[in-house]
């Protein structure tokens, strides 16, 4: 279960015998569902004991480097837009070396959003700058980094919740 | 935790002739996205990735949520974990904390063929649509292929 809240507990957890992780935060939630009464599956060989990797991407806020580039992540894209109107709208920016517009499963239709990956974090940072906020088949896209260096928010320092 | 707190995990797996094989992912509220992908068949090793991603991707990652109504749903009638594998959806989201269990699903047949093929179809496809995203993050991130299950 969710034990996200603490992470000191967590960094305690991969160094001892595995225990089942329980949610710290039940009390101010409805719940629902079996996983509350069965408890989950969650052991030793799924997260306990090795860690996970992550690419270097340096400390401080701000957008993180992929391995091969810079990725930027578009929204309230129109479920009918195809990849060519992606990539017509981003390959003025610099050469456009992948785009991801998933579709939704049941309806077939592009799902909303669209990962768009550049060589150059310039070519990325202007494409941003430029699209955010312009329409494409009328809809007004939203378009930011994909990925970032740190945390969206800081944790709150002394908020008790422990 | 605050009520705008935001939090997804979703596992699928089962224990066979290749050991515990599973897919699971996680999206902490401060954007941390962690990924593990095992599967043993030929030696496979243990996938394990984590990266922040922006507040836009949560954000669509919430909405996805919302639209699909999962949070409206309950698994009480849906056909439980058995030897073919295990699913566990759990979300926070608002004052909600679901944590769903069945499972694996192989088809669309088995869910329309279930007690409550209008829930258990909402969880097909949004775990269809979750997994699809994530694939994406990572692929795009880290330059692997998720091993598809």
């Amino acid at each position: 279960m969710a034990n996200y809240d603490d992470d000191l507990m967590e960094d305690a957890e991969e160094a001892q015998p595995p225990q089942r992780v329980r949610s710290q935060v039940n009390a101010v939630r409805k719940q629902k569902g079996r996983g509350f009464r069965e408890g989950m599956d969650v052991d030793d060989e799924r997260h306990a004991g090795r860690g996970y990797e992550s690419l270097e991407t340096g400390i401080g806020p701000g957008p993180a480097k992929s391995v091969e580039g810079w990725v930027i992540f578009i929204t309230n894209v129109n479920e009918e837009a195809s990849e060519d109107d992606i990539h017509e709208a981003c390959s003025e920016f610099g050469e456009v070396k992948n785009i991801h517009l998933n579709l939704d499963r049941r309806t077939g239709y592009v799902k909303g959003y669209a990962l768009v990956e550049y060589a150059t974090r310039k070519e990325a940072q202007d494409a941003i700058a430029a699209l955010q906020g312009t329409e494409l088949l009328t809809k007004t896209l939203d378009v930011t980094w994909a990925f970032s260096k740190g945390p969206v928010r800081r944790a709150r320092v002394g908020a008790g919740r422990r | 935790m605050s009520n705008d707190d935001f939090y997804v995990r979703y596992y699928v797996g089962h224990k066979g002739k290749f050991g515990h094989e599973f897919l699971e992912f996680e999206f902490r509220p401060d954007g941390k996205m962690r990924y593990a992908n095992n599967s043993n068949y030929k030696n496979d090793t243990m996938i394990r990735k984590e990266a922040f991603v922006s507040a836009s991707v949560l954000l669509e990652l919430k909405r996805i949520i919302e639209d699909s109504e999962i949070m409206k749903e309950d698994d009480s009638n849906w056909p439980q974990p058995d030897r073919v594998g295990r699913q566990e959806l759990e979300i926070i989201l608002g004052d909600q904390h679901i944590s769903f269990t069945t499972t694996k699903l192989g088809s669309l047949m088995q869910v329309q063929q279930s007690k409550d093929p209008e829930g258990l179809r909402a969880f097909y496809y949004l775990v269809q649509d979750v997994k699809c995203l994530v694939f994406s993050l990572i692929s795009a991130h880290f330059k692997i292929q998720p091993i598809q299950r």
